[in-house]
């Protein structure tokens, strides 16, 4: 059943594939990106093309920009910062890896990050560790350099209140991946904080005629928004009438559906399909697949899990994958 | 989407009654040693397949060599069974697309007339055989059509001779085929049966005794043996064929009786006898159906009445001979009782049958033979079928039988059900063909969209998934898009992000994408990768490439882009070296101004830079003439960037300013300062670019033209 294609060198502590699952970045405690390819499409044997420094710490999380931008990666450090590191071939050079942009650092560490690809432009949604949530936008979609923040704000529904900075420990972002030119771009974000407020996943969408961000849906029940989430994940959309999200909080994964237009209130109506409680196990990373029928999770049980809804539109655990020597 | 399906019985609203089963468990050998990291990072790659990253414990191991490894895994898929070897697989894989498309093809033909024309009956019959067209084709891609297990004996010690082997997705096949696709031949469905036995018994021994099994022991018993009819094998391997109808085995198998040997014909002349005629009784077998294949023995009626006179008249053989007098004078006990046995089960003895077959189903086809020839219609059929079940229970029947049942049984659902778990998304999303031409109620239930479902119909949700195993696969990928375009609601949707997630980079693949775009219209999504693959072009240093794809995507924002990379650059640089290597791309440019991009007037901005090079401060010149006419023609060349139009005039500064006379007359200083008015106004709009000249070049423009517009109204 399972084939190995490829091999990663000694401190290697995060992965991340291309669009098109033909391109690895690595990320290594000693702060090394390490790039595998292969030369054929057709071809599933990765081998290391590239390896460049771009922290003296660790590198926590590496994710890739999308592909009509070209081939570069966001990597986030142990020490708070991201950078955004591109492949390019300079005035007759060969083709390497260069730094185009770096955020955060000491004092506002970066704990997630994600590009959101919209038609017009590229946007990255930041989210620091004392609970704000940035965007920027690209400038110039042939050149990595040059962002402009558009917007800051905190994880709350309720634009009044503002908290003071909370103190998080991890924050997901996920995307919708629906690229489309009537809907408006929108992600969901969840913390892990002492801030409660903070915590429950929100979905934002940016409100083009008033140039802003708006909470739209929150995806907790009235008893469970202060719950700390691990990890959110937007399924992609072929045709359903309703979007589904996967959230996985201290109580477990839950997952979730939404409406894919706005009730007359401008709030998207949400209803939880399922929750599957998941003890000793905190569900770290999930990720649906490219039609959006199967989720899979992995967490500190070191193992990973299928989701699948069966022909009654029931949820359930399909599949356990337990990696053994 | 279609995960667990569970089987059962009951009837109930919901589609599949789904009882919570634990998941499966799948363990994954790595080949690490521990210690490992706790986390694993998991991707989705292209349809099912899932890879893992599994990384060794960050804590110092100088003696590792390896840190991690990432294993792909293919989450569901092709049966493992059935595609051994991948080439067998892609073979039916990629055969069973034009057979597929073809009646896709021919539906929507349907479609379409009925819906201009009304509904017709004829339309129906013209359907079925389409459908058993299309069946018939996708069988042979199983396996060539060489019908029963061949038991011969040629060499007379060869019992069953294999000729292939045989596939249990064939053989499944074959049954769907029987009951949902071959209308003709329903009137004899039951000798069809026969035939599908004989073929596929040898499947079902891989987990319980049959009939087959019998005679493959007593074929390697039978070397050793002197004296068969001593042996209860042979007696029993006799009964056991001539139970489940394998006819021409039982003949030959009663001709290695030891009373033909020559020498004891003498004095086992009454013996034989019995054996002969029993055996021709059983070689004379009236059989209902059309023919039989070379080398099967019985005789064919085709005609219901004619079939039944031949019947009752055999059966009269059968029991005169079992009334015969020559039985005391056999003094061969066994052959006496065994002989006697034979003609119990072709009087059809229940006892008799039933001890002479393992299973139900061979005790099924034992009663279609002997007992109820004329069994016709599901429903007694199943009747039949729950009665051979019950006096042969499996505790875990094999997928075949539970196939059979589910089919008999009329119960669309557990068929649906056994399809998908045991013979993978293959076959399901085939078969549902020849289910919904069987039964309007399986149409119904595998056409209605659900909400369940996300607002998909059954079939429309296993072509999906079966779409998703191919889109896995490098080589198989190419052929997603024939099942998800027949797919009325979501198939497009996966379509798309099938090929956006294709490597465009590699132009092959690049090309495949576009020629599938072309073919389903989806422009955006070809424009797109041609984007991508532009960008990644540009940017790995190959321009012409970068520049010829975003021209083909009429990606105008991103050309600008470049326009103004290369502006700068000529702008900057206009020493011939330097401009060699943009010459050939500014030539790639070409002059079709609509998809250049803006890019094609570098060409006349690079003479304007030369002869402009030339001018000298404050006189007038031949260099200072031509660089005004080009300057002229570039401002009024429509091509020329809007952008691009003042720092054209701000290099053109020194033009402007010449002592000696005015270089420009007063039409072409009018438009050069219609066009600075123009841009004035345009910079009002959100969507104008600035470019990187200094706050006061417009004033200093418009001055020196206001300046020189006098001076030429002066002269003229």
């Amino acid at each position: 059943m399972e084939k190995s294609i490829a091999t990663l060198d000694i401190g290697t502590i995060c992965s991340s594939w291309n669009y098109s699952g033909q391109r690895l970045a690595t990320g290594l405690v000693n702060g090394t990106i390490t790039i595998f390819d292969t030369t054929d499409p057709a071809s599933s044997a990765f081998n290391q093309t590239f390896k460049f420094k771009v922290n003296d710490g660790s590198v926590a999380k590496v994710v890739w920009v999308p592909p009509e931008y070209g081939d570069a990666i966001a990597c986030i450090c142990s020490d708070g910062s991201l950078s955004i590191w591109e492949e390019v071939a300079e005035d007759n050079e060969p083709v390497q890896w260069k730094q185009c942009k770096s955020f955060g650092g000491p004092l506002d560490q970066v704990l997630d990050s994600q590009f959101g690809n919209s038609q017009s432009s590229l946007k990255l949604t930041v989210a620091y560790s004392n609970g704000l949530v940035k965007v920027y936008e690209i400038l110039d979609s042939m050149n990595l350099k040059n962002w402009q923040l558009q917007a800051e704000f905190q994880n709350i529904t309720d634009s009044v209140t503002k908290f003071g900075k909370g103190s998080c420990s991890s924050a997901s972002i996920s995307w919708s991946p629906q690229i489309s030119e009537i809907r408006p771009a929108s992600f969901v974000l969840g913390f892990n904080s002492d801030t409660p407020q903070l915590n429950s996943p929100k979905v934002w969408e940016f409100d083009q005629d008033h140039q802003r961000w708006l909470p739209v849906a929150e995806l907790a029940d009235p008893g469970d928004k202060g719950d700390q989430v691990y990890a959110v994940a937007w399924a992609p959309n072929i045709g359903r009438p309703y979007e589904l999200i996967a959230v996985s909080t201290s109580k477990g994964i839950s997952i979730w559906q939404m409406a894919s237009n706005p009730d007359p209130n401008g709030r998207l109506s949400v209803e939880k399909a399922v929750t599957f409680p998941c003890i000793d196990n905190e569900v770290w990373q999930m990720e649906w697949d490219m039609s959006g029928m199967t989720l899979a999770t992995t967490g500190t049980d070191g193992r990973v899990r299928l989701w699948q809804s069966n022909l009654n539109g029931v949820w359930h655990e399909q599949a356990v994958i337990e990696p053994t020597t | 989407m279609p995960g667990l399906l569970t089987n059962s019985d009951t009837q109930s609203s919901t589609i599949v009654p789904f009882s919570p089963e634990p998941p499966t468990l799948y363990n994954l050998h790595h080949g690490l040693t521990p210690p490992l990291a706790p986390r694993i990072s998991i991707s989705w790659s292209r349809g099912n397949s899932l890879r893992l990253s599994i990384f060794k414990s960050p804590d110092n191991h100088p003696q590792d060599e390896v840190g991690g490894k990432v294993v792909e895994v293919k989450v569901s898929g092709e049966d493992v069974e059935e595609s051994g070897d991948g080439v067998k697989w892609r073979r039916i894989v990629y055969g069973s697309v034009s057979p597929f498309a073809h009646l896709q093809n021919k539906k929507n033909a349907f479609m379409a007339v009925s819906e201009s024309m009304g509904y017709s009956s004829s339309y129906d019959a013209e359907w079925s055989k389409y459908v058993l067209e299309y069946s018939k084709e996708i069988k042979s891609l199983l396996g060539s059509r060489e019908s029963s297990p061949a038991p011969l004996i040629e060499d007379p010690n060869t019992v069953l001779q294999n000729v292939e082997e045989p596939s249990s997705l064939k053989a499944a096949w074959e049954l769907l085929e029987i009951f949902y696709a071959d209308k003709h031949s329903q009137g004899w469905i039951p000798e069809q049966l026969v035939d599908w036995l004989s073929d596929y018994d040898s499947l079902l021994s891989g987990e319980m005794p049959t009939v087959y099994l019998r005679l493959v022991e007593f074929q390697a018993e039978l070397v050793n043996i002197q004296v068969v009819e001593d042996h209860p094998a042979y007696w029993q391997a006799v009964s056991s064929a001539l139970a489940v109808g394998w006819l021409d085995v039982v003949v030959n198998l009663l001709r290695l009786h030891g009373s033909y040997q020559l020498n004891q014909l003498g004095n086992r002349e009454t013996e034989n006898g019995l054996v002969e005629a029993v055996a021709v009784l059983v070689s004379k077998m009236p059989r209902m159906r059309a023919d039989l294949p070379d080398g099967k023995l019985g005789e064919c009626w085709y005609n219901k009445s004619e079939f039944m006179r031949a019947w009752e008249k055999w059966r009269g053989q059968i029991t005169k001979l079992d009334c015969s007098s020559f039985w005391l004078q056999c003094s061969h006990h066994q052959t006496r009782e065994s002989l006697k046995n034979l003609l119990q089960i072709m009087l059809g003895d229940t006892n008799a049958l039933s001890s002479a077959t393992c299973h139900w189903v061979e005790l099924y086809i034992a009663h279609f033979l002997y007992i109820r020839p004329f069994t016709s219609g599901l429903e007694s059929m199943h009747v039949l079928a729950q009665k051979c079940i019950n006096l042969k229970p499996t505790s875990s029947p094999h997928k075949l039988m539970k196939l059979l049942d589910g089919i008999i049984g009329e119960n669309t659902e557990v068929v649906l059900a056994e399809c998908s778990r045991s013979f993978g998304p293959w076959m399901i999303a085939h078969a549902t063909e020849l289910l919904t031409a069987g039964s309007v109620q399986a149409e119904i239930l595998l056409k209605e969209e659900r909400d369940n479902l996300g607002g998909i119909s059954i079939e429309e949700s296993h072509r999906l998934v079966y779409a998703q195993v191919l889109s896995s696969h490098a080589l198989t990928w190419q052929i997603a898009p024939i099942y998800l375009i027949s797919c009325m609601k979501h198939g497009v949707g996966l379509l798309e992000i099938l090929l956006y997630k294709q490597p465009v980079y590699h132009t092959q693949v690049l090309l495949k994408n576009i020629e599938i775009c072309r073919l389903y219209d989806l422009d955006s999504v070809s424009a797109n990768a041609m984007k991508i693959a532009g960008v990644h072009h540009w940017k790995h240093g190959r321009k012409g490439a970068g520049i010829y794809w975003l021209q083909q995507a009429g990606d105008e924002v991103r050309l600008n882009r470049i326009a103004q990379q290369l502006f700068d650059f000529v702008g900057k640089s206009i020493s011939d070296e330097s401009f060699e290597q943009w010459e050939g791309l500014i030539e790639l440019l070409g002059s079709e101004s609509r998809t250049a991009g803006g890019l094609e007037f570098l060409h006349r901005y690079r003479d304007f830079k030369k002869s402009l090079q030339q001018v000298q401060d404050g006189v007038l010149t031949d260099a200072a003439r031509k660089a005004g006419e080009y300057l002229i023609s570039l401002m009024k060349n429509p091509s020329t960037p809007q952008r691009f139009w003042l720092p054209l005039l701000y290099d053109s500064l020194k033009l402007l300013n010449l002592q000696e006379r005015p270089l420009l007359n007063v039409s072409q200083t009018n438009l050069l300062l219609n066009k600075l008015q123009e841009l004035s106004v345009a910079r009002l709009r959100p969507d104008f670019v600035e470019v990187g000249l200094p706050p006061q070049a417009l004033s200093s423009v418009r001055l020196a033209l206001a300046a020189n517009l006098g001076r030429a109204t002066l002269e003229e």
